[in-house]
């Protein structure tokens, strides 16, 4: 029982963040139709950035510990606004309307020079942010002690997802972005500023990928690669859920998480064949993705 | 749609990312040239280790390892004695196989190489043992330590002069029998990389635990992978498992990153950790900062303060007065191949015949800065596998090696010949490999 209790603790913890790394990458392809192979590494920069920061705040010891928690957010902010407006305005703009396939082909490159870049600027040595999470402290749920930052990662997780479906689903700009990718060029007819639109689609994709790292910084240790490694999950959950499914990156992230907590508790050699098991089976029956749509091909 | 064209914001861009890549230090493996020039050298050797990512500590260590036991040579031919002049020549595998395969070939054909050296990793020593037996190039590995390298998969070209997972295992076994008499522990869970060398460090302790007849509770095993981020799901289920003993093979950063995780949980509070290959690596204690957590279990394959010797003291002190900081156990491997190395030239009469360096190397004694008072370091003559002893303990306030505030000491100290894999387990396990009627008994808690 108490196993069975620390399997969906775990995979619900796992699964939040799976949820908060994919959520970028599928808000991108779901507006722009980009495969972003690079939102790994945005994903890393976040990492690297809030783990620098908040190492920095406490080996100076500058002032109490909740302001590390605003540092984390702000780190992820800045890295994300930053990276992504040099990214979208000197990078992909150019690139807009060319194939699928060429696009995966550019963002993978970008992944490979934003690594080296990364090595360049922090160096190859693991960095700790652990603070954060120590702060907060544990809860008792039932035998199991969990750490109430991850917890807080559950919650932030769900707030994430809520408020990207509202912003989606309940304001005008949502509207215009939802208008944009049932129909582009009607879209471009009607007056929408389809560049702009792109421009704060992709900022809010790097944006939630650097935060994503952000959060996990503290707990986990920040080292090279670790973008490429998040990458791969991340395209696990969001084929899972199916391209561009908000709602599909959620279910896919708990469908991953939980299978590979299982993994771990009950059957630790299988753990990296389940996340892929559960994806090549949902491909098997749904090549779509759970909830994604085939849409008819415009000739 | 239409979108125009602007190239402005791309050049800008393309500028920026030059202008990084032109004031960053370039991240490129490097190839370093020691010792004797191609005229002048008795013997060349092939070393690789890594350079660049996150080892390459250890290859930059290893190489001032080898500076050192060049200059302890030089030293001696200064004196009349008759060492030879080497040259060695070391580049970064990069962790993979077959670019050290491919290293290692072009070392034969463009370098001319009798021997080659180091390699870290346990998976790409495999790849380049198997081609040192084919060209028939003598390797004397140095930082790896999966025991089937010399049990297993042993040959007559291969030789390893650092302790290897069996001797680490067999005394950390030694260890927790006595262990298990002061305190009663009952329930052990091991977590090792997923790789060779984490599966064969798990069954190489429970295999040492059969053979000294110590009772316990297996409760668990994991494989996170190598350079695993994030060990919080891994901390959990150790925590679960209500393991008394987690043993781990976890090395480097790895290592490093677990412990740091562990510590935001109660994991410490409850459990003990032992690592008894790596765990107590200087970077690892450099990585403490002034944490002593409690109940951690440390020994590594060469200590800066054990032990306590004119010769190991001297090592040390000469590692720091060339680089301004103290070694990971990885310079004295380095160290040890090379003098492991021109030992053998020096017995054989010249690096020209095989038959007489292997000969040579077998059973070769060798005084090195691990060696504790009384006792000379050896290669076994069956495994090519030195023979040495080995010092577990845990972690105390030791401020001697800055800018580490700790290092291990309250020292169980092992002997080298109880540490000795059994003739009789050599056998069992070689058989099981070659198909033989007799096999591993499987490890029966």
């Amino acid at each position: 029982m108490t196993s069975l209790l620390a399997v969906l603790i775990d995979g619900s913890i796992y699964a939040s963040w799976l949820f908060l790394v994919a959520a970028g990458l599928t808000v991108i392809y779901g507006v722009m139709r980009i495969l972003n192979m690079a939102h790994g590494s945005f994903y890393a920069i976040g990492a690297y950035s809030a783990a620098s920061l908040v190492g920095w705040y406490f080996n100076n010891g500058v002032g109490p510990a909740w302001i590390s928690y605003l540092l984390l957010v702000g780190a992820a902010l800045v890295a994300g606004l930053i990276v992504g407006v040099i990214v979208e305005r000197g990078l992909l703009r150019l690139m807009y309307g060319r194939d699928e396939i060429l696009m995966v082909i550019i963002t993978y490159a970008l992944l490979l020079i934003l690594e080296d870049t990364m090595k360049i600027v922090w160096g190859v040595s693991p960095y700790f942010a652990y603070q954060p999470y120590s702060e907060l402290g544990r809860t008792s749920l039932g035998l199991l002690k969990v750490s109430n930052y991850d917890l807080a990662l559950v919650g932030v997780s769900a707030l994430l997802g809520l408020g990207l479906w509202a912003w989606l689903e309940r304001t005008n700009q949502g509207k215009v972005l939802r208008a944009m990718i049932h129909d582009r060029e009607i879209s471009v007819a009607m007056g929408v500023n389809v560049r702009l639109m792109f421009t704060i689609t992709f900022v809010l994709g790097t944006t939630l990928g650097a935060l994503a790292g952000a959060l996990t910084a503290p707990a986990i240790s920040v080292v090279p690669g670790i973008g490429i490694e998040v990458i791969v999950l991340a395209f696990a959950v969001v084929v899972i859920g199916g391209l561009g499914s908000i709602g599909g990156a959620a279910v896919g992230a708990l469908l991953v998480g939980l299978s590979r907590a299982a993994a771990v508790h009950y059957a630790p050699e299988f753990e990296l064949f389940v996340i892929y098991g559960v994806m090549s089976l949902v491909l098997a029956f749904r090549p779509e993705g759970l909830f994604g749509r085939t849409l008819a091909r415009k000739i | 749609m239409e979108m125009r064209y602007r190239p402005v914001s791309g050049c800008i861009t393309i500028i920026a990312a030059t202008l990084i890549l032109l004031t960053g230090k370039p991240a490129q493996a490097e190839r370093f040239e020691l010792g004797a020039t191609p005229a002048e050298a008795d013997a060349v050797v092939g070393c690789l280790y890594p350079m660049t990512g996150r080892s390459a500590t250890y290859g930059r260590d290893s190489i001032v390892g080898i500076q050192i036991a060049l200059d302890d040579l030089a030293a001696e031919a200064a004196t009349g004695l008759p060492a030879p002049k080497l040259r060695i020549i070391a580049d970064d595998p990069r962790s993979k196989a077959s670019y050290a395969v491919r290293l290692a070939q072009d070392f034969i054909t463009n370098d001319k190489v009798r021997f080659f050296c180091g390699i870290v990793s346990s998976g790409v020593a495999h790849a380049v043992s198997d081609l040192a037996l084919r060209e028939k190039i003598i390797m004397v590995g140095t930082d790896h330590a999966s025991s089937r390298l010399s049990i297993e998969a042993g040959h007559e070209y291969y030789f390893r002069v650092t302790n290897d997972s069996w001797t680490s295992m067999a005394a950390g076994a030694r260890y927790l029998r006595d262990l298990q008499k002061e305190t009663g522990w009952r329930k052990l869970a091991f977590i090792g990389p997923d790789y060779d060398y984490g599966h064969v460090s798990w069954s190489d302790l429970q295999l040492a635990l059969n053979e000294l007849g110590v009772e316990y509770e297996s409760v668990g095993e994991l494989w996170p992978k190598l350079y695993e981020p994030d060990y919080s799901i891994y901390i959990n289920a150790l925590q679960s498992a209500k393991a008394d003993i987690v043993v781990t093979a976890l090395w480097g950063g790895d290592f490093i990153a677990f412990i740091k995780q562990a510590a935001t949980t109660r994991f410490f509070e409850t459990t003990r950790l032992a690592n008894f290959d790596t765990g107590a690596n200087y970077d690892v204690m450099m990585a403490l900062g002034d944490q002593p957590y409690p109940g951690l279990i440390l020994s590594a394959r060469h200590h800066n303060n054990w032990p306590d010797t004119g010769r190991n003291k001297r090592f040390v002190t000469q590692f720091h007065e060339m680089t301004g900081r103290y070694p990971t156990y990885a310079a004295e491997g380095a160290y040890t191949g090379i003098m492991a190395i021109a030992r053998a030239i020096e017995k054989a009469g010249s690096a020209d015949d095989d038959r007489a360096l292997i000969k040579a190397l077998e059973g070769l004694q060798l005084a090195l800065p691990e060696d504790p008072p009384g006792f000379a370091s050896y290669i076994d003559p069956d495994t090519h596998q030195i023979v040495q002893a080995q010092a577990v303990g845990t972690v105390v306030h030791n401020e001697d090696f800055p800018p580490s505030k700790l290092m291990v000491g309250n020292w169980a100290i092992y002997d080298a010949e109880d540490l000795k894999p059994s003739k009789k387990m050599v056998k069992l396990r070689r058989d099981a490999v070659a198909g033989g009627s007799e096999a591993v008994p499987p490890p029966t808690p």
